[in-house]
């Protein structure tokens, strides 16, 4: 190890810009070399024509660090680490917000479960990171986090929905927040105003529009304010594409897991009638694709001033009971995911140590899109899934090296509970597609069983 | 001036401070900055460093050296008689014992192997930097590096608070 000496250093590399900062260090580290108290700094520093004597030692650490080095040694990090290094200064913190507003930060995040805990109070979630398996706590913007339903997790977005139903996109790293459309401008909503001329009450229809004109499937409803949002959504989604207007907020609801969608910025929700009984999306390639219970796959370009749908594939079963996810798959097709819950309990609110639902069985199969058939595959190699209320995700382990290989990682997204077992024992868990077996997440379980438990990608993009 | 010798072709280096580093071209061509400049035919006279003294210019020689491709470098390890893992291995030692040095010089190494583009040089120097932020507090990274807290009181309060879940 060479020394460095002090005078070429200060002499060859940019210093700190401001001279007293400078001084103050050159200073310290003096002190420290003549073994002097700190407290000898200030005195020194009142003194204004004070030259720093040329000493040739091993003192380091003048030169700074240029900006943008020190952006490409942030992209490196961790979220937590990155997060802990724009609090050690304020030019370090300078580094930082330009990493996130760049979107220069693209460290693939391996996803964390988000949750709750009823003792922890009711604006705080924690991440349980399945690469260091301990949880983290965040504090969250308001309104309080456990009085939001959760109904879709993209890209390090959550989508929850509010007392009053009405929907957010949060970032729980970041803590930013955006509301979407009302409700009210949902096609089957509409807004009941008391005598004071205030909102009240929401007017739900149960119509679609079919292939054979309108059908109303029963009487429309009027729902309090927080009971709409038990009815209404289903699942949601943020996709970026920057040739159909950017972000794009993907919603499956009822009646019939129907399909709206709003871009970032609108004042209102398109409805996309014609199909129902979605239950799963992705974007990919400039198209929404979307599955439907019975198996069926419809593309929709969402670029053009006109939505333009195209089928995939037709129906490929008859039955309903399965949960249907859909994925991009490993080599780049599509992938079709079957769950297969059995129900154990129907005893409504029976307590938190009775399972309402239990996986029993995962399918996995590939679209092939030109036969318009689906093929079960046994295994998927060195590929995991991620399934639940978020986007569905099929990660590899060779970069995600903390999952464990064709297993799939599953979080609850039985609709069930949503109309009365939210204290039930939630089904969570890690299933072996080798031989459908399962096992548990952690032991004992950290999170409360409502809002229930969501995958989410830790990610710091904003919107 | 490009010379030749034993039949290398050989790069002079120069650094501000006034010192010249004769290197064979293939050495030098591990910075893909200098090996742009090779290619463009602007290293007939010798290059100069605009801002890497002779100390660090002469470490980063040395790191280039060892990481050059065997094939061609004099003195370097013969690849037919020891195995590409033991290689690597020995590598990784000795680019532990290469990085063992003050922050100071680390920092001028970052620097000199952004400027240089050697990535493999760039990818060691920052390691370093992140396992020091990864392994240490707050206090213990400001006086690793010598970053000043220069937050208000009340600033940090709020970045602290902001930040809180990643100090657990």
């Amino acid at each position: 190890m060479e020394a460095c000496s002090l005078a070429r250093t200060i002499g060859l590399w940019s210093l700190p810009t401001h001279p007293r900062m400078f001084l103050s260090q050159v200073f310290r580290v003096l002190l420290k070399l003549l073994g002097l108290p700190p407290s000898l700094l200030k005195k020194f520093l009142k003194h204004e024509h004070i030259h720093p004597p040329h000493m040739e030692s091993e003192v380091g650490g003048l030169p700074e660090l240029p900006h943008e080095l020190l952006v490409d040694i942030f992209a490196l990090l961790d979220i937590p680490d990155l997060k802990r290094a724009s609090s050690v200064c304020s030019s370090w913190r300078s580094v930082y917000t330009s990493l996130c507003s760049l979107g220069l930060y693209k460290r693939p995040q391996t996803p964390c479960l988000f949750y709750t805990s009823e003792s922890a109070g009711e604006s705080v979630a924690f991440l349980y990171s399945l690469a260091e398996k301990r949880s983290y706590k965040l504090t969250l913007p308001e309104p309080p986090i456990r009085s939001r339903h959760l109904i879709g997790s993209t890209n390090g977005w959550l989508v929850t929905a509010d007392e009053r139903s009405e929907m957010h996109l949060l970032n729980p790293i970041t803590c930013q927040q955006i509301a979407l459309p009302l409700v009210i401008t949902i096609e089957h909503v509409t807004p009941i105003f008391d005598e004071a001329g205030a909102l009240c009450e929401y007017h739900y229809s149960r119509h679609t529009y079919g292939p054979y004109g309108l059908c109303t499937a029963d009487r429309p409803s009027i729902l309090a304010l927080d009971e709409l949002r038990s009815y209404l959504y289903v699942k949601a989604f943020v996709f970026y594409d920057a040739s159909a207007g950017g972000h794009i907020v993907v919603l499956i609801h009822n009646p019939f897991g129907q399909l709206s969608f709003a871009r970032l910025g609108d004042d209102k929700w398109t409805w996309l009638p014609q199909h129902s009984f979605f239950h799963d999306c992705i974007y990919k390639d400039g198209l929404l694709y979307a599955v439907t219970a019975q198996g069926k796959i419809l593309a929709f370009n969402l670029r053009g001033p006109v939505v333009t749908t195209e089928l995939i594939m037709d129906i490929a079963k008859d039955i309903l009971d399965e949960n249907i996810y859909i994925v991009q798959a490993p080599c780049g097709g599509l992938l079709q995911v079957w769950r297969t819950q059995e129900a154990s309990q129907y005893v409504e609110d029976a307590g938190p140590a009775i399972d309402l639902t239990n996986t029993r069985d995962i399918k996995i199969f590939k679209v092939e899109t030109t036969a318009e058939k689906l093929v079960g595959i046994d295994s998927l190699d060195d590929h995991v899934l991620l399934l639940g209320h978020n986007q569905t995700l099929c990660l590899s382990v060779e970069e995600y090296p903390h999952l464990k290989a064709n297993h799939a990682y599953f979080t609850d997204d039985c609709e069930l509970y949503l109309f009365g077992w939210k204290n039930n024992r939630r089904d969570i868990g890690i299933c072996d597609l080798a031989n459908n077996t399962c096992e548990e997440l952690v032991s004992p379980q950290p999170w409360s069983n409502w809002p229930n438990p969501i995958w989410i990608t830790p990610s710091l993009t904003r919107l | 001036m490009a010379t030749r010798e034993a039949g290398k072709k050989m790069i002079m280096l120069k650094s501000p401070d006034g010192m010249e580093f004769e290197v064979e071209e293939a050495v030098a061509m591990e910075s893909q900055t200098i090996r742009k400049m090779i290619e463009d035919d602007c290293a007939d006279t010798a290059i100069l460093i605009p801002n890497i003294n002779s100390k660090i210019l002469s470490r980063v020689i040395e790191y280039c050296n060892k990481h050059v491709p065997t094939t061609g470098a004099t003195g370097a390890a013969a690849s037919d008689t020891v195995a590409p893992a033991a290689l690597a291995e020995d590598l990784k030692i000795w680019d532990a014992e290469f990085i063992k040095v003050n922050r100071a010089t680390r920092f001028n190494l970052i620097q000199a192997a952004s400027y240089l583009n050697i990535k493999g040089l760039l990818d060691l120097t920052s390691q370093t930097t992140i396992d020091t932020i990864s392994d240490n507090s707050l206090e213990e990274i400001r006086s690793f590096l010598s970053t000043k807290n220069d937050y208000l009181p009340e600033e940090e309060q709020t970045i602290r608070r902001e930040n809180q879940w990643a100090f657990q």
